[in-house]
């Protein structure tokens, strides 16, 4: 009785492990462009081990359907089905948000800090650490990444549809939301 | 239970789904699980090895490469411009013997598929339980009369492996006059990196432009009809470079004479099919066939020339035990004309399926469902480039190559009746993603 009992055990362990398995798999060729779980090596290149599960598999929905534009990720993305973005998006937030250290000038960290107090620390919080429910952590996220996103939303040529983020970027001057950009790359230590 | 104890199994499947699939080693430090040995520490087999170590620590893992540095070919084409240095690209192996790979630095010799055994010139023999190959690309000289290694070596680089060529080719682009010629000859597909040939011509176009030599001429003479991204090339180098008549950069095609069957090199030239060009640099990139110690292996059973192997497991279909990645190998929906491109990212992506099966396999568990990827940038202009993306899935044991999920750059937005162009921003971020691309690639491999 308790061996049968062991044995179905193991058995329904063995299909989630499988399952575990084959999602691994596919969270594996992230990695060559985001980094083992999800902890870019790159200044370009954002991290994603750690980001928000629903933000995570909202912006990779908004890709798949042309409500978002990217450069290589809605590419990417139409390829995955549903189920499989959201299985991504429950891998990628189980795994530790790693702030990456980042150094800056004092002059252009001054500068972004008091942008970030003024206009972002709202949504974001002072560090980028403490984000309302919809916003990513950027508390040591790739500071180059981010003034590339910064871009993205200033620029008319992209669609970004969280309307208020968009207003509060294109509120910033580009040098004052780049800054903004250092201050939160540089919170990891 | 299969050949490992139970406690080990219940541990690593109830371990946070963030761990890998086997992340405890086995309780005794008794003899490994299974031997593997990879041949061959390029992109491939770096990743073979970093991954069964990460995957399950209980498999001994041996990589026997011949060289203690490793340069990456991917943007090395920026490091013939001058835009970037060879450094950057470059990559010891104490990131993969930190992480319990037995690093041996020494040439493979032999290979006996039947006893198992990996011979070396100078370290011995490497019995193996699981051998996976990952010996890159070798150069057929034969194919252009006048060339040999020598050359390749001294007067003629082809700077298609990245290291002391590239920077060779570097210095004839730097010492070529104003008005001067330079001759990219392109051989038959498949050869690694499909865009690569085009990507050189617009870095050595920048660099002319940049470094008074505003008159020079990069002459691409290709075997083939067609390219890869064309229309993102020929996009790129009208308007940075001129294109065609009167621009700096001419290509010719396969029927249109292209192919070169003759290199002169004290007279500094080459003859195609129909006609004679003379270079100031000639820069001819030889055929490519599987690497030598594949084919003496006897596991280039695809033309001669490529080593076939399962969708499912990347096992070669010639030996058994035998994996092969990475350039060597031959796969995806063949039949519709869409073959693994032979890129870094792909034997990464290769090597990865073949540790998530191998290790499933080691461990008396189901076979993981095999996914794979492409992606490869090329950078065409300081602050221009693209990509593609390919993504292929196996189904009933073979390749598919998934068209959503795959493709290149836009070429233009607006609607097929109405283009309009690509606004500049995009392929100004997409250069930049292409550094972050590398270090990650470079990382994921290494590190
Ligand atoms: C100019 C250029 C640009 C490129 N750009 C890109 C790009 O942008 N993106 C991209 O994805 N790909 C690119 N590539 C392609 C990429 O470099 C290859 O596809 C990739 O290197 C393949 O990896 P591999 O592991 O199969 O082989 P390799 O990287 O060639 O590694 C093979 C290794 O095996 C070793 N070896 C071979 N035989 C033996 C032996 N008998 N004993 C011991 N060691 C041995 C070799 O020393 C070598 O280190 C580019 C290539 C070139 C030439
Ligand atoms: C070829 C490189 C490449 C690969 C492979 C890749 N990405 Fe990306 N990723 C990017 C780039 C570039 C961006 C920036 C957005 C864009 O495309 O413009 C990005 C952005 C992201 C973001 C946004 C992060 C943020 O902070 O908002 C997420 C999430 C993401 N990728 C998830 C994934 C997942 C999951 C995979 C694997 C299925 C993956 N990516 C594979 C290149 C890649
Ligand atoms: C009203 C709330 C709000 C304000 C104010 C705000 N943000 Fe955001 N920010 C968000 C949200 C929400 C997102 C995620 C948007 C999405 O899902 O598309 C975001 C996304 C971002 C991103 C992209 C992160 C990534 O990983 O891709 C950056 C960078 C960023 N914000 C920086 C700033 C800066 C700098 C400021 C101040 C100038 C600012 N934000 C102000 C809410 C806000």
């Amino acid at each position: 009785m308790r061996n049968t009992l062991l044995a179905l055990i193991l058995a329904g362990r063995a299909g989630t492990a499988a399952a575990r398995g084959n999602i691994e798999v596919l969270a594996r060729t992230c990695n060559s462009c985001h980094g083992v779980g999800g902890v870019s090596a790159g200044a370009t290149m954002p991290s994603i081990g750690g980001l928000p599960r629903d933000y995570l598999s909202n912006i990779m929905k908004q890709w798949k359907y042309d409500e978002r534009s990217a450069i290589t990720m809605n590419r990417i993305v139409k390829g995955l089905s549903n189920d499989e973005i959201d299985a991504l998006a429950a891998y990628f937030a189980q795994q530790p948000w790693v702030p990456v250290p980042q150094k800056a000038n004092p002059e252009t960290l001054a500068r972004g800090k008091t942008e970030v107090d003024n206009n972002c620390a709202d949504c974001h919080g002072a560090s980028g650490g403490d984000p309302d429910v919809d916003a990513p952590p950027l508390n040591g996220q790739w500071a180059r990444y981010m003034e590339l996103e910064l871009q993205k939303y200033q620029s008319k040529e992209f669609k970004m549809p969280h309307r208020k983020m968009r207003k509060a970027a294109q509120q910033a001057k580009p040098a004052d939301a780049s800054a903004a950009a250092r201050h939160f790359g540089a919170q990891g230590r | 239970m299969h050949p490992f104890d139970r406690r080990s199994f219940l541990k690593s499947v109830s371990a946070a789904a963030g761990a890998s699939i086997l992340s405890v080693a086995p309780a005794r430090a008794a003899a490994p699980k299974a031997r593997v040995v990879v041949v061959g520490g390029g992109f491939g087999g770096a990743t073979a090895a970093k991954y069964l170590r990460l995957l399950d620590p209980g498999i001994e893992v041996t990589l026997i490469e011949r060289g203690k540095l490793y340069t990456s070919c991917p943007l090395s084409n920026e490091v013939i411009s001058g835009e970037r240095s060879i450094k950057t690209l470059q990559s010891g192996y104490g990131g993969l013997a930190a992480r319990g790979v037995k690093v041996v630095h020494d040439e493979v010799t032999q290979i006996d598929p039947v006893k198992k055994v990996v011979s070396t010139a100078a370290a011995g023999d490497f019995p193996y339980d699981a051998l996976v190959m990952a010996p890159g690309v070798d150069f057929d000289y034969s194919a252009v009369g006048g060339l040999s290694a020598e050359l390749a070596e001294t007067r003629l680089p082809h700077a298609w492996k990245a290291g002391p060529q590239t920077l060779l080719l570097q210095k004839q682009l730097q010492a070529m006059p104003d008005g001067g010629r330079f001759i990219i000859a392109v051989p038959k597909g498949p050869f690694r990196c499909p865009p690569g040939p085009y990507e050189r011509a617009a870095q050595v176009a920048m660099y002319c432009k940049h470094h008074g030599k505003k008159k020079a001429k990069i002459l691409i003479l290709d075997a083939n009809d067609g390219f890869s991204k064309r229309p993102l090339f020929e996009q790129a180098w009208k308007a940075l470079y001129g294109y065609g008549e009167g621009g700096m950069i001419e290509w010719v095609s396969g029927v249109n004479g292209g192919q070169v069957e003759q290199v002169d090199v004290s007279g500094m030239s080459v003859m195609t099919t129909f006609e004679q060009h003379k270079g100031d640099v000639i820069n001819i990139i030889p055929p490519h066939r599987a690497g030598k110690i594949a084919r003496d292996a006897g596991l280039a059973n695809f033309k001669g020339a490529w080593c076939a192997v399962k969708p499912e497991s990347m096992e070669s279909t010639a030996h058994k035990d035998i994996y092969v990645v990475g350039d060597s190998c031959v796969g995806g929906e063949l039949a519709t004309g869409n073959p693994f491109p032979k890129s870094a990212h792909m034997a990464n992506s290769q090597a990865k399926v073949v540790v998530a099966s191998l290790v499933a396999k080691l461990n008396g568990l189901p076979p993981p469902v095999p996914i794979y990827t492409n992606s490869c940038y090329s950078v065409v202009g300081h602050d221009w480039g693209f990509s593609v993306v390919a993504l292929f899935r196996v189904e009933n044991n073979q390749w598919v190559y998934v068209k959503d999920g795959s493709g290149i750059s836009p070429v233009t937005f607006g609607t097929k009746e109405k283009p309009v162009p690509v606004p500049r921003i995009y392929r100004k971020m997409e250069a930049e993603y292409a550094d972050g691309w590398l270090r990650n690639l470079m990382a994921d491999c290494y590190a």
